[in-house]
């Protein structure tokens, strides 16, 4: 059986994502002068950076560029998975040249996901600052990789994992450790 | 020689009708009176059957050649194993035994090494090339029993026509491989539905069905008997029933895998499913079962095709065409033939025995006292699994592998003598 | 759903879903082409081995630049298969190689089932790039590929197959693919090619041009090989452009949006004109770029799903 257990509320949530988005535009956005996008990670990341710049258009009255990236193809753990899963629509609708990238995940855990991403958004481009924003930060990454803004940081069981759950999901809202290792042992 | 009482036996003696509990016995290597065998050792059947000994029409021993394969001694330790008492041996070896040496070199190495009887068949043509036609009267005075060019056919008519005729004023059945070169060129499995969905080159019905006329238009043309090996098409059990029916002096053959197996087998590329005639459609296997039911076909004959893991282990196309079948013959028949109740149990002994006697022109193939004592013993009940690891034989090319069977070789006796006891 | 075979042997054994799975994923992977940086490290540190056991030129350039495009290191081995049959068997060569820590082998064999056969004695991956008149998969995938990107849906889309359908592994391979996916299927060409015993597949077999391609919304074209000519199956060429090339006049009884296809090299002349091969209609060279895409796509599954 997965043991599941709700660490913030829909509530906390939202409010851990205003913070992320106030901090942004106090960087990014003073003006309007400087040119920036988002670019969500799938899975999480994708509706996490929508509600991002959505917090951002509600204050500034601009909605930030942003995009979406699928990391399978920069993976580096190919062949020790069982199945590999769709690769999901990457869309990038801006030059990324020049411009300054801040990437956001739902969690930053092992770092791996950011390694990838790294090297998957250099290909579309050379951007000339590249930031990352999220939502739970695990505390302790595998790589040499840093959130630039944070929600929440979290140490727990290194054999947990940390599952974020927007409405859209079908699923309740809210940030939750997940004990997946107590899986029955015949699965 | 020792004397041999068998008791409570299920005796079944097509030739002379019999399927009734008794005793044999055996005296001197000839059947005997049970009551007139004195001190002789007494073994006690509890009602398995007891046949005469099943013949083989067609048999690849392999030696000379391919003893990799099979030899004489493993071939024959095969046959025993399935519960032949004779087997006919192919003329196909390398080289072919298409002169009086050749089948000279066959009968003394059988002599040393066979466990069961060989009998001899010697080419019909010079390399079995269908160019030339062999020393057929030779062949005679060495001993053979028949005539083939098996695994080839003669494509010249004329030249068949001369065969046949030579060979009937030497009393020598022929025992012929009915394809057309043509119409066959280059299949692997059998021309239709399978072979055109999966790619492969078919081997025509056609093919068969075409040699099988020409085969019944020279017997009747000739008067002299031209038995037709592994029938494997529907088309061809109609021309063999109907001039059967005309007298026309023809006989047929099929062999367990054909009875049982469909092209459909070849999806999962196993080359154990490759032979040729290949694999038919279920509806030449279904006229197939028929023509055994009602008489067309006489005998039931393996084809046993011994070859090599090495030579089975390629390519779809590029493997021999061949699988070993001694040691399955009787189960995978009894399964597909009397378990399903399409004929009675005497009816199959019949096709192992008298039905193979008769196409080879043997006098009185029975239980009769003072004939050979040539015996098989089976137990039709036995359920077992087929391993191929515990075969006799030196191949292993089996596509019935696996399979849970059932009627089972209980003991072989040759001559008064056991060869093979699993009692 | 997610991918988990380690082979891609036919399209005969996927289901409809696994069939849309690896068009999807190969959207993907055609969009990589277009960018500026026209390589993923997808298959970085893999090793692939093109064994062509058949000589190809078109299929082994396009699978070598989709695994470069994937970053795998490659090796191509040519070997006739007369050669392998005097001395080493497939199954000691294709061993050999495994031993090398290979994770992939792509393979073209004359031999209907010859990656099966050997699929069952590997742990690395195998590609089937072509088993005699058996199955083409990777053509079948970007031919059904390209028709879903001009035609939307294949439910429903009428698709004609014109050519020498008994030797055909495209054929094979394209009519296993779209029946799975719920097109409508014709077979057409001269009877001695193109055998009633398809129907079994469930598709239409006809016999007569203007039949098969009148309400077709896609006509597929294969090419004619001459030595068929030799053995029998039809006269000429020219007697075979005369009644099952396309041509101008012919594409008049076609739908006007019909679209032409042909998994190459194009006969020109033979099974259809150049007005036909170079016109509005044509997805000809469309479909290599395609195959690319989907190449990339069915490595980068298949590499996916081998297990250290």
């Amino acid at each position: 059986m997965t043991l599941k257990k709700q660490l913030y509320s829909p509530e906390e949530m939202t409010a851990a994502i205003s913070m992320i988005a106030a901090a942004i535009r106090r960087d990014f956005d003073t003006d309007g002068s400087v040119p920036y996008a988002l670019v969500g990670l799938y899975n999480q990341g994708v509706p996490l950076a929508e509600r991002i710049c959505d917090e951002i258009e509600r204050a500034t009255g601009r909605r930030p560029e942003h995009g979406r990236l699928d990391i399978s193809m920069y993976r580096d753990d190919v062949g020790l998975r069982s199945g590999l899963p769709l690769i999901r629509e990457t869309v990038i609708p801006f030059n990324i040249d020049g411009h300054k990238i801040i990437l956001v995940d739902d969690v930053l855990s092992s770092g791996r996901t950011i390694r990838a991403a790294l090297d998957a958004i250099t290909d579309y481009g050379r951007p000339n600052m590249i930031r990352l924003a999220v939502l739970v930060d695990r505390g302790d990454p595998e790589y040499p990789i840093r959130a630039d803004y944070v929600g929440f940081k979290l140490d727990l069981d290194p054999a947990h994992k940390v599952a974020v759950q927007f409405d859209e999901d079908g699923d309740e809202a809210g940030i939750f450790e997940v004990n997946w290792q107590q899986k029955p042992l015949n699965r | 020689m020792s004397s041999f009482i068998f008791r409570n036996a299920r005796v079944i003696d097509p030739v002379r009708k019999i399927d009734s509990r008794g005793d044999v016995g055996v005296i001197d290597g000839r059947i005997a009176e049970a009551s007139e065998v004195r001190g002789g050792e007494v073994i006690d059947l509890g009602g398995k059957v007891l046949s005469p000994g099943f013949i083989d029409l067609h048999v690849h021993l392999r030696q000379p050649g391919n003893n990799m394969a099979e030899t004489i001694a493993s071939g024959t330790a095969a046959a025993a194993a399935g519960g032949f008492t004779s087997v006919v041996a192919m003329p196909n070896t390398n080289p072919p035994a298409d002169t009086a040496g050749a089948i000279e070199f066959l009968r003394q190495t059988a002599a040393k090494k066979a466990v069961v009887r060989v009998l001899p068949c010697g080419c019909m043509t010079k390399g079995y090339a269908g160019e030339e036609m062999a020393g057929i009267g030779s062949l005679k005075a060495a001993g053979v029993v028949a005539l083939s060019d098996d695994g080839r056919c003669i494509q010249d008519h004329a030249l068949m026509r001369h065969v046949v005729e030579y060979a009937k004023s030497f009393n020598l059945p022929i025992l012929d491989h009915c394809e057309d070169k043509c119409l066959a060129a280059g299949g692997v499995m059998h021309e239709g539905k399978w072979s055109v969905l999966l790619g492969m080159n078919g081997i025509s019905g056609a093919s068969e069905e075409l040699m099988i006329a020409r085969n019944i238009i020279l017997a009747r043309q000739i008067g002299w008997k031209i038995h037709m090996q592994h029938v494997s098409v529907k088309e061809s059990v109609e021309l063999l029933r109907n001039a059967r029916a005309k007298g026309i002096p023809v006989t047929g053959e099929a062999t367990p895998h054909h009875l049982t197996l469909t092209d459909e087998c070849i999806k999962k590329y196993d080359t154990n499913y490759k032979m040729n005639p290949p694999l038919r459609s279920e509806e030449d296997r279904l006229a197939l079962i028929a023509g055994v039911a009602d008489g067309t076909i006489t005998a039931i004959a393996t084809d046993h095709a011994p070859h090599t893991m090495t030579a089975k282990m390629v390519e779809f196309d590029y493997a021999p065409f061949g699988i070993i079948g001694l040691e399955t013959a009787l189960p995978v028949s009894y399964g597909e033939l009397v378990a399903k109740g399409v004929i009675s149990l005497p009816k199959l002994v019949e096709l192992f025995t008298a039905g193979p006697a008769d196409i080879l022109g043997f006098d009185d193939y029975s239980l009769a006292p003072g004939n050979p004592a040539d015996l098989t013993v089976f137990d039709p009940e036995a359920k077992y699994t087929v391993d191929k690891e515990q075969f006799k034989s030196n191949s292993r090319n089996t596509p019935f592998d696996g399979w849970e069977v059932q009627c089972k070789t209980m003991l072989t006796m040759v001559g008064g003598k056991i060869v093979y006891n699993e009692l | 759903m997610e991918w988990t075979r380690k082979d891609l042997l036919s399209l005969y054994d996927l289901s409809a879903e696994e069939i849309t799975f690896l068009l999807d994923t190969a959207e993907e992977f055609k969009k990589v082409s277009e960018r500026n940086v026209k390589k993923v490290p997808a298959l970085r540190g893999k090793t692939v081995v093109n064994l062509f056991v058949e000589p190809s030129t078109r299929t082994r350039v396009s699978f070598e630049l989709a695994e470069q495009r994937l970053s795998a290191d490659i090796v191509n081995m040519q070997a006739s298969s007369s050669s392998l049959l005097k001395g080493e068997t497939l199954l000691d060569t294709v061993r050999n190689i495994e031993s090398l820590q290979v994770d992939l082998i792509v393979m073209r064999h004359s031999a209907p089932g010859a990656q099966a056969f050997i699929a069952k004695h590997l742990k690395c991956g195998v590609v089937n790039a072509g088993d005699g008149a058996h199955s083409h998969p990777t053509q079948a995938l970007l031919d059904i590929f390209t028709m879903r990107e001009k035609k939307g849906a294949l439910k429903d889309l009428k698709v004609t197959i014109v050519g020498d359908i008994l030797h055909s592994r495209v054929a094979r391979s394209n009519m296993w693919g779209l029946l799975k996916l719920g097109a409508k299927v014709t077979l057409a060409g001269p009877s001695t090619l193109v055998p009633r015993e398809f129907e079994a597949a469930g598709v239409r077999v006809c016999h007569n041009l203007k039949d098969a391609v009148q309400d077709a919304d896609v006509v597929n074209l294969l090419r004619i090989q001459h030595e068929r000519q030799s053995a029998g199956f039809f006269p000429s060429t020219g007697e075979y452009a005369k009644f099952f090339g396309l041509n101008r006049q012919n594409l008049r009884w076609m739908k006007p949006d019909v679209l032409v296809m042909h998994p190459g090299p194009i006969n020109r002349d033979v099974e259809l004109t150049s007005e036909v091969a170079d016109g509005p209609n044509s997805v000809i060279l469309e479909q290599v770029t395609n195959g690319l895409a989907v190449r990339m796509a069915v490595l980068f599954l298949v590499a996916g799903c081998v297990k250290k």
